[in-house]
């Protein structure tokens, strides 16, 4: 928890800096820690992440590397440093699991590919007994892993859209939550339950009568707007105590919605100049 | 009508609420009740009032609303440029109306026009 802020606040473009928390994490954790190798996995990570970024705007591996600084805080080997560092590339980057077993070894690469191989089977539609029964299966490092991604996500859920943080906060409870406290780690379970429930808290009013009958309306908008205008109505419907309050704004504003979708469907309505 | 938009009833009413303050920011459900406006309006209106420029919009700070327990909310403000030329077409659709009423009360001045 108290390397918090500190993931935060470092400046990602800067490579000097940018392991600065890390490493003094590791001065207490993992004194014998190779750090000239997690800080290789970083450069390789950062070189291939390049031009990507977060919903948050941060450079895309603000993100491998706070994963990695949540492992290196239950002290972590420097395989699973490096693989957290990477762990995304191969799926998101051109990056192929070959070169990476070539440059950080076999250990490194069976990391990499066992995250990436966990993330296709909790795909949607799976049962949560059905992923904890694959779960059960998998290497307690690769949970290990997948934890502290999941946990950073979920420190950086507000950036996606409403209805994704409900989705996310419920499988955090269901599955990873579980898994945190089946491997002992209680640091990362308690945190993680915090912010699963104070995110479900937040959004409850997604589910409420009102908050669907605006969604369900609002699939009359362009998708690429849809969110942003359910994001905002969602977070209306909170500011207002009184249900009846509620269900007069969702009817109002469900009222306006085609003539929303047309505004913003007619390119040149807007601009139209006469005489 | 010179305007980059149609100067329709509820245009007028949130351009008039917003330039009480053109600084503020604002949010929807403010504006309306400002304006006097039902939400249902008031959010077709202030997309197209967004996509001439006139008004922009942006998030409030994530971790000021997480740290209250609530999602974030979407605030709108007038640009500089929108709310001159807002001001602007207010004033001319006021002077427009003003001249038509004197011109209506001196060509009507009998006592019919009195008793309609």
């Amino acid at each position: 928890m108290t390397s918090r802020p500190q993931i935060q606040a470092q400046p990602p473009a800067c490579h000097d800096d940018a392991l600065a928390g890390l490493r003094e994490i590791l001065r207490v954790t993992r004194p014998d820690a190779h750090v000239e190798r997690i800080q290789r996995a970083y450069d390789v990570a950062a070189s291939w992440h390049r031009g990507q970024t977060r919903r948050s705007g941060d450079p895309y591996i603000t993100h491998p590397l706070a994963v990695a600084t949540i492992l290196a805080e239950t002290g972590a080997d420097d395989e699973m440093l490096c693989a957290a560092m990477l762990h995304d590339t191969i799926e998101d980057t051109p990056y192929t699991l070959a070169a990476l077993s070539c440059e950080f070894g076999a250990g490194v690469a069976a990391l990499v590919a066992g995250t990436t191989a966990l993330d296709q089977i909790k795909g949607r539609g799976r049962r949560v007994s059905q992923v904890m029964a694959a779960v059960k299966c998998a290497d307690t490092r690769v949970l290990a892993i997948k934890l502290a991604d999941r946990l950073h996500n979920m420190r950086t859920v507000q950036f996606i859209p409403q209805v994704k943080q409900l989705r996310k906060a419920r499988e955090s409870l269901d599955i990873f939550v579980r898994v945190a406290a089946q491997l002992g780690m209680d640091t990362i379970e308690v945190e993680l339950e915090a912010l699963a429930y104070a995110t479900m808290k937040r959004n409850r009013h997604a589910r409420s009568a009102s908050g669907r009958l605006l969604l369900a309306v609002a699939a009359l908008l362009p998708a690429a707007i849809r969110t942003r205008w359910c994001e905002e109505w969602l977070a209306e419907l909170h500011t207002l105590p009184a249900r009846r309050d509620r269900v007069r704004f969702a009817i109002h504003t469900a009222s306006g919605i085609p003539r929303l979708a047309f505004t913003v469907r007619m390119p040149a309505w807007g601009h139209r100049r006469s005489g | 009508m010179k305007y980059a938009i149609k100067m329709t009833g509820p245009v007028q009413q949130v351009l008039r609420a917003m330039l009480e303050d053109a600084a503020v920011r604002r949010y929807g459900l403010e504006i309306s009740k400002q304006a006097g406006l039902e939400t249902g309006t008031l959010y077709p209106v202030m997309a197209r009032l967004e996509r001439v420029g006139w008004v922009e919009s942006s998030w409030e700070d994530p971790d000021l609303s997480i740290s209250d327990g609530r999602p974030r909310r979407r605030y709108y403000q007038l640009t500089k440029d929108g709310a001159e030329q807002a001001r602007l077409a207010l004033a001319e659709i006021s002077l427009r109306r003003e001249k038509r009423r004197s011109s209506l009360t001196s060509a009507r001045p009998g006592p019919l026009g009195a008793s309609l």
